[in-house]
């Protein structure tokens, strides 16, 4: 197969998933209890004409779908709707045009909110991943070189600590810790910094930026410190490197020129699989250090039952994954050769 | 390797027994199990070890807010002036229930999933595997956050959703091994005598998954657990049963921050921590216990050589190559050090090719890798020594060797697919030979040296671009020749260099070897178990068994005249043109387990002429003059 014939399918692939995540994400706000309309207007003080006005706002008063006027309970309803006017074909003609729906709590276009958001948790995810990878592959590459001495006992120990620490925890100790040493608490500026001058911002928002990303570091490189040395050790048993060192190549030549890129191929796939979990993490992070990134969103979003922001913060993540992970496919496709004719 | 598989331990037959084998080897699947029963004990003998109910709040005042730990309460109190060491127990039955229950739900969707998907392959598989594709690169926390968020926040709805969403990798996991069963020859056999699908999968496939399926459990178990403390952090918790997230949710939005209670945010954290540490330590020992590896780590540091006896000086300089009583050891911990080679000597002269022959497991490639010194870490030269032109390599510095390897012996590995890195291309393997032995080598004419190598051994100029999987198994073998002589060494090793190839392709790779031996002058030691190749081109023949010297001879005594009764056995295995009635028989039995030597001759369990002597014995090795070695009581006597 070809490089275009396989980038195609893949992109073919990343599509078909996330319209899957398109439809799912609809759904699931229909057919399960916590309906928008019961779950967003339950204030007893509102008359029903007020909530039936607000449902009509929200498009809550169209079918679902043909044929089915709610799922929750469920109700049968008019077959002969015109498709274009049911909920479903709303909600994608809506997204198709970047329209996300109303925010409960804010009162704004939740495509506006999210979209400012997304900076930060892309500037987080990006500067945690870096340093992650950075460190978690240089330990991984020391532990399995030196595997059996207490180098490596010791980086198998803190990787192992580091992988099982949850998250959020590890972000309240920093967060407790930095309180009392003079980093903030929360946020990425302090409120009333926007009349500084540019360079007193930058370095407060880096002071904001610093806790987060640390956390982020640290949980992840213990996670990538164990691949890498684990799939080192495998490199490190391969016949190449037999002929590497029959070729008269000192250690750090074989290192450098055999072991690291092989040994890299497995970060690569774990890095794109693990996407998710990287979500997973910036959930915590978010909500333990108030970051208003994506995943600070969605904690608050179930906090204050907002749930057309659940919704398209759900959605907009889970669309990052998917692109993310395919440009992961992609790159791992270019280190690997082998990959072509597979 | 051979020689290092077999002083492996066998694995073990009942999965009971296994695991418990496991645990007294491995210390961190032991640390896990140990870290795991303390907290299991907590949370089920909670009620009774609890100095305080946490689900009362009779009694407590605005004074008992964030006490800190004293010896009332060891661990202080919390926001609502409750004993946190008293909720961190119960805490422990919650959070160890999620993690149970959730799992069990995974564990059996993911296992169902793969094996169905592996088992019945075809569409079914394709369909499957797909839906687990989909559902891993859909980010599960976003998604169970969603969920529980839309329903009620029950215990029951959490193990639910959270095990509902867990499953991906066991599916995989499950499928693949699944795969790599069925294919094995006793449930192809098991088929063939009509067994059911069934019957096959209870019999044959589930025993092999289970363990697989057990390892990946405990780190379902572990997710499952961190994942509710998630929830349970973010407000989305079981309001009736306190788990450590919801302790930490609690301290940290209930001023616990502001107030300094540390107390409140570290006990919570400290047993998500450990419980999970527990679970991977165990995880990680288990998976280490199901794939030793380690075996071979080929930049651990070399042991060091060491010399029983005062090394015997060099006869002859002219050589190309001369081994001197060199002896070899594997040491595995525990054990005492198996000897895989004993006291072999030869001479290879220049231009000379000699075969090295013997059964898989005598010892050869053992013998080949010391020559460099590339032995793995257990690998040890105890005795002897290996000269090049009058210098003992044996004694050499690290650095010293390094500059020799390659620049006068190199080694045509066998299987040339695992020899090649395969996400180099060929000719870039080729020049890295030269560029660190020429470091002066003109970089305007690299390309030109290695099209010329190529040339050399019959592979076009455009091939070099080319990564190795690019080249069929023949042409890997050939770019594997050129690569030994990119700096025009006097010493070729080739280590079964035709095994795994056919038969058209293995006569043309010896043609070629035998076509540039006299064509470069090179000597040639070619390691083979076929006496056939080493009749049609050696000059020399050294037949090892057991580590040790059969029969050392050139080809023409080894052929008419040998005395060994193993060679005399092994030529009785090979087809000979000349005697086209002979009737051709294998040797019964197996080599010897290194860490199992008999205590005589190590050929006394299968020879057909053993006699009380050899059992009781080790013959010496006789020099009957010409370069005839031979290592048996019988060659004491002349015939």
């Amino acid at each position: 197969m070809s490089r275009w014939q396989r980038l195609v399918r893949k992109a073919g692939w990343a599509l078909f998933t996330i319209l899957f995540v398109v439809i799912l994400n609809f759904f699931l706000f229909r057919i399960l209890p916590g309906d928008p309309a019961r779950q967003g207007v339950r204030d007893p003080r509102l008359t029903p004409e007020t909530v039936e006005a607000i449902r009509v706002r929200f498009g809550l008063d169209k079918p679902v779908i043909n044929c089915i006027q709610t799922f929750s309970p469920l109700e049968f309803g008019d077959c002969g709707v015109n498709p274009l006017e049911a909920q479903f074909f709303i909600y994608v003609a809506n997204l198709l045009r970047g329209d996300l729906g109303m925010s409960f709590y804010y009162n704004r276009p939740v495509g506006d909110i999210l979209g400012e958001r997304l900076w930060n948790t892309v500037l987080l995810i990006g500067a945690g991943q870096i340093l992650a990878i950075f460190a978690g592959a240089l330990f991984g590459l020391g532990a399995a070189w030196k595997a059996r001495t207490s180098i490596d006992y010791s980086a198998l120990i803190a990787g192992l600590v580091a992988w099982s620490v949850p998250t959020f925890w590890l972000g309240i100790i920093l967060l407790f810790w930095g309180s009392n040493n003079g980093f903030p608490i929360g946020g990425k500026e302090t409120p009333g910094m926007s009349s500084y001058p540019f360079m007193m911002r930058m370095n407060d928002f880096l002071h904001h930026l610093f806790l987060p990303t640390v956390t982020y570091t640290i949980v992840f490189m213990g996670e990538y410190l164990l691949i890498m040395r684990s799939s080192l050790l495998d490199v490190f048993a391969e016949d190449y490197i037999l002929t590497a060192k029959a070729k008269g190549l000192n250690t750090f030549q074989i290192l450098k020129d055999h072991a690291l890129k092989n040994g890299m191929l497995p970060l690569v796939t774990i890095i794109a699989i693990n996407l998710g979990y990287t979500v997973a993490g910036v959930i915590q992070i978010e909500s333990v250090f108030s970051w208003p990134g994506l995943g600070g969103a969605l904690y608050e979003a179930v906090t204050r039952r907002d749930f057309p922001m659940l919704q398209g913060g759900f959605l907009l993540i889970a669309v990052s994954v998917i692109a993310a992970n395919f440009i992961a496919d992609l790159t791992y496709a270019y280190l690997d050769p082998r990959v072509q004719v597979e | 390797m051979t020689a290092i598989a077999e002083i492996k331990p066998t694995a073990g037959s009942s999965p009971l027994l296994a695991f418990w084998r496991v645990l007294r080897k491995n210390r961190m699947a032991a640390v896990g199990l140990g870290m795991l029963t303390v907290i299991v004990l907590l949370a089920v003998f909670a009620p009774a070890l609890a100095p305080y109910d946490p689900y009362s709040s009779e009694g407590l005042g605005v004074a008992d807010v964030y006490q800190p730990p004293d010896s009332a309460h060891w661990f202080g109190t919390d926001d609502a002036g409750k004993d946190i060491f008293s909720s961190f127990m119960y805490g422990a039955r919650v959070s160890l229930t999620v993690g149970f229950f959730a799992s069990f739900i995974s564990i059996i969707i993911g296992g169902l999933i793969g094996l169905t998907a592996g088992f019945y392959g075809g569409r079914t598989e394709t369909i499957l595997m797909r839906f687990t594709d989909l559902m891993l690169v859909i980010p599960d926390l976003p998604l169970i956050v969603v969920i529980v968020a839309l329903t009620k926040p029950s215990l029951l709805n959490i193990i639910f959703v959270i095990g509902i969403f867990g499953w991906t990798t066991t599916a995989r996991i499950v499928r693949s091994q699944t795969l790599a069963v069925k294919s094995r020859k006793f449930v192809l056999r098991a088929r063939g005598l009509g067994a059911g699908n069934a019957y096959i999968i209870r019999r044959h496939i589930l025993p092999l998954v289970m363990p697989i399926l057990v390892v990946n459990a405990v780190l379902v178990v572990s997710s499952a657990i961190l994942n509710e403390s998630t929830l349970s952090f973010i407000g989305l918790g079981d309001p009736a049963a306190i788990s450590w997230g919801q302790m930490l949710n609690f301290a940290f939005s209930r001023g616990a921050m502001s107030s300094g209670a540390w107390w409140a945010l570290a006990t919570p954290g400290f047993g998500i921590v450990w419980v999970v540490l527990a679970l991977t330590l165990l995880g990680q020992g288990l998976e280490q216990a199901l794939n030793p590896r380690l075996d071979t780590h080929h930049l651990m540091p070399g042991r060091p050589v060491i010399h029983e006896e005062a090394g015997a000086k060099p006869i002859q300089t002219d050589v190309a190559l001369e081994v001197r009583n060199l002896s070899i050891d594997y040491i595995a911990e525990g054990k005492p050090p198996a000897r895989a080679v004993q006291n072999v000597s030869f001479t290879l002269r220049q231009g000379e090719l000699m075969g090295l022959v013997g059964e898989s497991g005598c010892g050869k490639t053992t013998l080949m890798l010391s020559l460099l010194r590339l032995l793995p870490a257990a690998g040890q030269i105890v005795n002897g020594s290996v000269c090049y032109k009058g210098k003992d390599m044996t004694a050499m510095s690290e650095d010293e060797l390094s500059a020799l390897r390659w620049k006068i012996i190199s080694i045509v590995f066998q299987g040339a697919m695992n020899a090649l890195n395969p996400v180099r291309t060929v000719g870039d393997q080729i020049a890295e030979a030269i560029r660190r032995h020429e470091p002066n080598f003109p970089r305007e004419k690299m390309t030109g040296r290695v099209v010329e190598l190529l040339d050399m051994v019959g592979i076009s100029a455009d091939r070099r671009g080319h990564f190795p999987h690019q080249y069929s198994g023949g042409m890997r073998q050939r770019a594997m020749i050129a690569m030994a002589l990119a700096c025009n060494p006097d010493v070729i090793v080739a280590d079964e260099p035709t095994t795994a190839l056919d038969v058209m392709i293995q006569a043309q790779i010896l043609q070629l070897l035998d076509n540039l031996r006299k064509r470069l002058g090179l000597s040639v030691i070619f390691v083979t178990h076929d006496l056939g190749v080493v009749a049609d081109l050696c000059d020399k023949a050294l037949v090892m068994y057991g580590g040790v010297i059969a029969e050392y001879a050139d080809v023409d005594t080894i052929y008419n005249a040998s005395r060994h009764p193993y060679t005399q056995e092994l030529l009785k295995a090979f087809p000979d043109l000349s005697k086209p009635r002979k009737k051709l028989t294998s040797i019964p039995g197996h080599p010897p387990r290194l860490d199992n030597l008999p205590k005589g001759c190590r050929f006394a369990p299968r020879c057909p002429l053993v006699f009380e002597r050899c059992l009781t014995e080790q013959p010496a090795l006789r020099d009957l003059g010409d370069d005839h070695i031979v290592g048996c009581h019988l060659a004491e006597n002349p015939t």
